[in-house]
């Protein structure tokens, strides 16, 4: 009460005008105000009401999703008032100031001051409807263009659409499709696209493939300045180390003993650190290291958390780039040799029956620094995976005997990048480079259904932007550059498949998942061959075409003769263009596990089952809670979203299997990631495979990893011919006592010494903990 | 049969008289992290950013952390790890005592960063005798880690009350009260996007302070279903009025740290999350609540719910230490 008097009645006014003005469905305005008032200062103005409205709007979430839109929709109302108050009303005033303030590309200035009527004419601010939260926020606070001194924002939100989109168009009639897509949240284009479009450097790209250095000091450090030139720029890098010579090799110049590899990504390690992308994100690179190389138990030590500090690497991920052969002589349990590269210097570049032959005839010559047996060197990697979530299995031979790159002369897939969906050739002198783009599918669902029609164009929407991005890309190093124009690979992706799965009440490891899941990847694949081809017949092929497998005729699905496709006539259609025009594009599709766009989105990530239906998300903004919206749907028309339910959600970790009275097709489908069997995980990725001519960011989940459970998975994996895999998702051993829950409700669970003694004894096989 | 408050240094691991305590001892190692993991870095130009409450907010509650968790390590040392006589919860304890210490180094890196004035940072170290609300919250913990000081033995039923309440004194107001309340402060500046670096390893203290209260928690189960009788209402008379001390200078603490108020943090919510957090504390003790109030802060409902940490941002805290097992090619996964 002695709030509300001493509180500037205009301010409080605004504020409860604001929010009644968006006036949204369960949601409760002057709840709001009433937290408002709690939790401001004596002296506040209109500027901290609407930040304490905002986060006392966010708080609610967790109890009722529909919070979310109302923070959401303050959130772009205060952007409104702060662009308002600097003069910008329309997008050519937010272009003509972001690029009076040095931000934007004069080119780019010039065609939207040339075109300022028809392209303001395309803006609606009623797309911001289409945010949640935890999107929102994420955009202001990190994409936004804002002034370099007064740190005000320079854009709406609708504004910034319509940049992104007139940035990767030559015409304002492509810019209005594109910025149609995107204002929907239906196509988003990833991180560095959205920060760069339309800026002074346009490094568009997310992902860069640096060949390995060669065994020489000169050109190690040369990677160093490669690495850090391309990390500055928003780019993830991917990064073999197995040209490198390992630990005791000799050093012929000075006849010293060599270190190993190790100190060398000890290096690596800083420099990536120390590369801040802009401001906006730190640096990120991912090692690769043939299993081959005889520092790879080091290598797979290099993020414990134990030991000694000057052979730990924290900021690197690290990936296992695994021939075969290691995985056949694992399931035969025979021995495996480890090698160093400066005596084998050719294994690098082999792959399949000649890495093989070249492999056990170096073997038989005694060549090997060290045998051991090949069980015990995969264990090392699968404990390695349960205690970082890091060394990712990758897998050289299907990478190799896939790739459209590979083949005809092309060259050899030497490792994949920092998230493990791209695989490109690359050499001494040529980085790979992808420029990614993923498609919302959970915004092609249609009464019920996949509209085909519409995912179909949006693809063609996407992969003409995406193409487009290549020629105006500005590449930070010349051995990006030139991979990039002769090979010109994309990586179109998609996102809200669990989304889809849940509007269409499909459990995940059902048979008309995997059917919908592999239907949608042979739709997004005939959809982008078709536009790569069209845009071949118009603009000509990629100069490297000719080295492909496509001009040899032969395309991805190829490679899988137990594909079935669903459009036989359709791809006979495709092969009869391509063979006309060829490809503009040695690569399409590629998925990437869009964490950044997925929350701007709202939807799920890439082909991701949900972790918890009730997660956080921890961001460079704060943290934010996520509730799936399908499970509060579904409990909303059962009338059980209530308090109770609510902390028994909680309570559970975000899981409903113990929810009582809840129908077991909800529970069925409600599962989360470690609830639900990881082979239907790997079974979907296997079943699109043969639609992925990169690959994708697969996440496995083991709540308890062992090692006996982890090495069935990944032998399961590599035998279902997946090229690659992600990060192995593990749950803290212990956790933070719940401050929120009521502490009477947590039943003390009576010792069951029969369990404990189990446990005790025989923990490896005892399930009660598991 | 002996009991866990039995006077000696039993040393018979098998067979296992508490075997809960033991697997807390196997979870906490599972968890172990370092300082050198949490990324501090973005922090400094934060603390550019604070207002000038804001940063007196900060610079207090560093300074409390600087020597709150040496006094429960102490404590540990000095009473518990001689009272309780089983050696597989002096194993946990020996734990415990090595994570305080991980928290110590945390705080001082932490100070180390945020104060690059050498003068500040020993006012700072200092805070312990120079400010009133550190003071009387140190003193309020030296009066309880003394007032068992002269026991070697616990011969009686008093010896052994005495020594529970030290017990629920640190796990109850200590660790389960002050750091709470001053994770709290964390998390708050966290919602606003504020101090991230702090906010990750104070996660991780948090997930280890969680367990140590829990352990010292399933002591006094463990006592109570051995000896029933000791928890009587005069017990019940000293548990609330010594939350009833620990909420006052809580609270002290809270005035000073929150002035006139700050946007979405002050006095008055503060108290009810205290209070809140005190009943929490009494239901766990299996009595009633004393305040009856609500938690006004929607971000430490952020707290009780898992993270999925984008590897472009944040390191992920989720990942255990040691796994076991053979190679297998058959089971189910």
């Amino acid at each position: 009460m002695t709030a509300s008097s001493t509180l500037a009645p205009p301010a409080v006014d605004q504020l409860r005008e604001l929010l009644h003005r968006h006036d949204l469905p369960d949601t409760d305005p002057e709840r709001i105000l009433a937290l408002v008032e709690s939790g401001r200062t004596a002296r506040a103005d209109a500027a901290e009401l609407t930040g304490l409205a905002i986060s006392a709007a966010a708080g609610l979430i967790a109890e009722e999703p529909a919070y979310a839109k109302l923070a959401a929709r303050l959130l772009a109302a205060r952007t409104a008032d702060e662009t308002r108050e600097q003069g910008i009303l329309r997008f050519s005033d937010s272009v003509a100031a972001a690029y009076a303030e040095g931000l934007l590309d004069p080119d780019f200035a010039g065609f939207v001051a040339a075109h300022a009527d028809a392209l303001d004419g395309l803006v609606d601010h009623a797309h911001d409807a289409a945010f949640e939260y935890f999107g929102l926020r994420t955009l202001t606070d990190r994409y936004l263009l804002r002034h370099p001194e007064t740190r005000a924002v320079l854009e709406r939100p609708q504004h910034f659409w319509l940049r992104v989109a007139t940035g990767l168009s030559d015409t304002v009639a492509e810019a209005a499709a594109l910025y149609r897509r995107m204002s929907r949240l239906a196509y988003l284009p990833s991180s560095p696209t959205l920060f760069n479009a339309g800026a002074r450097h346009q490094q568009l790209s997310s992902c860069f493939l640096v060949d390995s250095p060669r065994d020489e000091l000169d050109s190690i450090y040369q990677r160093y300045t490669q690495i850090a030139r391309l990390s500055k720029f928003a780019g993830g890098i991917g990064v073999s180390w197995s040209r490198v010579r390992s630990r005791g090799s000799l050093i012929r110049g000075t006849n010293g003993r060599s270190n190993g590899i190790v100190p060398w990504l000890r290096t690596l390690d800083a420099s990536v650190a120390a590369v801040n992308q802009g401001g906006r994100r730190k640096g990120a690179a991912c090692v690769y290291l043939d299993t081959w190389h005889a520092d790879v138990e080091e290598f797979l030590e290099l993020k414990d958390n134990t030991g000694d500090e000057a052979r730990r690497t924290h900021n690197l991920n690290l990936a296992n780039w695994v021939p075969d052969e290691f995985m056949r002589r694992v399931e035969a349990d025979a021995q495996w040799s480890l090698f160093d590269p400066k005596e084998v210097p050719e294994l690098v570049d082999l792959w399949g029956e000649e890495f093989d032959t070249a492999y056990r005839a170096a073997e038989a010559a005694g060549r090997a620094v060290r045998t051991l047996p090949a069980r015990s060197l995969y264990a090392r990697m699968m404990r390695t995976l349960a205690q970082t979530g890091n060394g990712w299995m990758t897998f050289k031979d299907a990478a190799n005997r896939t790739c459209n790159q590979v083949g005809n002369g092309g060259g050899v897939v030497h490792h994949s990048n920092l998230c493990t969906e791209i695989l490109e050739v690359t050499s001494d002198d040529e980085t790979a480079v992808c420029t990614l783009g993923s498609i919302n599918l959970a915004a092609h669902v249609r009464d019920g259904e996949v509209d085909f029609a519409t995912l179909g164009e949006t693809v063609r929407i996407a992969v003409g932007a995406l193409d487009r991005a290549i020629d105006r890309n500005w590449f930070p190093t010349e051995e990006a550059g030139t991979a990039h124009r002769r090979w010109r690979p994309l990586g179109l992706g998609v996102m809200g498949l669990a989304d889809v799965f849940a509007a269409l009440r499909l459990p995940f490891d059902s048979a008309a998942a995997l059917a919908l899941s592999t239907r949608i990847a042979e739709e997004v694949a005939l959809a982008a061959y078709d536009a790569s081809a069209d845009l071949a017949a118009a603009k000509g092929a990629h100069p490297a075409y000719p080295l492909t497998r496509a001009a040899g005729g032969v395309l991805h699905p190829d490679h899988w003769p137990d594909a079935r496709p669903t459009r036989p006539e359709a791809w006979a259609a495709l092969r009869e263009k391509v063979a006309r025009h060829g490809l503009r594009n040695s690569l399409l599709v590629a998925i990437a596990p869009t964490a950044t766009i997925a929350s701007i989105a709202g939807c799920a990530e890439c082909v991701e089952p949900l972790v918890s239906n009730l997660f956080k998300r921890e961001t460079l903004s704060g943290e934010f809670l996520q509730v799936s919206r399908h499970l509060v749907a579904d409990l909303k028309r059962l009338g059980r979203w209530d308090a109770p339910t609510r902390e028994a959600i909680k309570r559970a970790d975000g899981s409903v299997q113990e929810l009582d009275n809840l129908p077991a097709e909800l529970k069925a489908l409600h599962r989360t990631a470690w609830e639900l069997p990881q082979k239907a995980l790997i079974d979907l990725a296997a079943a699109r495979a043969p639609y992925v001519d990169q690959s994708q960011s697969l996440n496995l989940f083991q709540a308890s990893p062992t090692i006996g459970r982890l090495s069935s998975m990944y032998a399961y994996a590599w035998r279902a011919g997946l090229k690659t895999t992600y990060y192995l998702r593990s749950r803290p051993a212990t956790r933070i006592a719940q401050t929120t829950v009521s502490s009477n409700l947590i039943a003390l669970a009576p010792a069951d010494d029969s369990a404990v003694a189990c446990s005790l004894e025989n923990p490896e096989v005892c399930e009660a903990c598991q | 049969m002996t009991m866990l408050l039995d006077s000696g240094m039993d040393l018979t691991l098998r067979p296992m008289r508490y075997p809960e305590f033991y697997e807390r001892f196997r979870a906490a190692i599972r968890n172990t992290w370092t300082v050198e993991e949490v990324d501090l870095a973005s922090d400094v130009p934060d603390l550019a950013k604070l207002s000038p409450g804001e940063r007196h907010l900060v610079h207090r509650l560093v300074a409390f952390f600087a020597t709150g968790d040496s006094i429960v390590a102490n404590n540990l040392v000095l009473n518990l790890y001689q009272h309780v006589n089983a050696p597989e919860a002096r194993l946990y304890l020996s734990r415990q005592l090595f994570e305080e210490a991980v928290h110590v180094q945390f705080y001082l890196t932490l100070l180390d960063t945020y104060l690059p004035d050498h003068e500040e940072r020993v006012k700072a170290f200092a805070a312990v005798e120079h400010i009133p609300s550190i003071r009387d919250k140190a003193e309020f913990c030296f009066r309880w880690i003394d007032s068992i000081g002269s026991l070697h033995r616990l011969e009686t039923r008093a010896d052994r009350r005495a020594f529970l309440l030290n017990l629920i004194c640190f796990a109850a107001c200590v660790e389960g009260l002050f750091f709470y309340g001053a994770f709290a402060y964390v998390y708050w500046l966290r919602s606003r996007g504020l101090l991230s670096g702090l906010a990750t390893g104070t996660n991780w203290v948090f997930r280890d302070e969680s367990m140590h209260m829990e352990f010292a928690f399933s002591v006094v189960d463990t006592v109570r279903a051995e000896e029933p009788s000791l928890f009587d209402s005069t017990m019940e008379t000293e548990v609330r009025t010594m939350l009833d001390e620990a909420v006052a200078a809580e609270l002290a603490f809270a005035r000073d740290l929150c002035g006139e108020g700050l946007p979405g943090m002050n006095t008055a919510d503060m108290r009810r999350y205290l209070e809140y957090v005190a009943d929490a504390r009494l239901a766990r003790l299996g009595l009633p609540p004393a305040y009856g109030s609500a938690n006004p802060f929607p971000f430490m409902e952020l707290q009780d719910v898992q993270e999925l940490t984008n590897f472009f941002e944040r390191r992920v805290s989720a990942y255990q230490v040691a796994v076991g097992g053979t190679v297998a090619l058959d089971e189910a996964f």
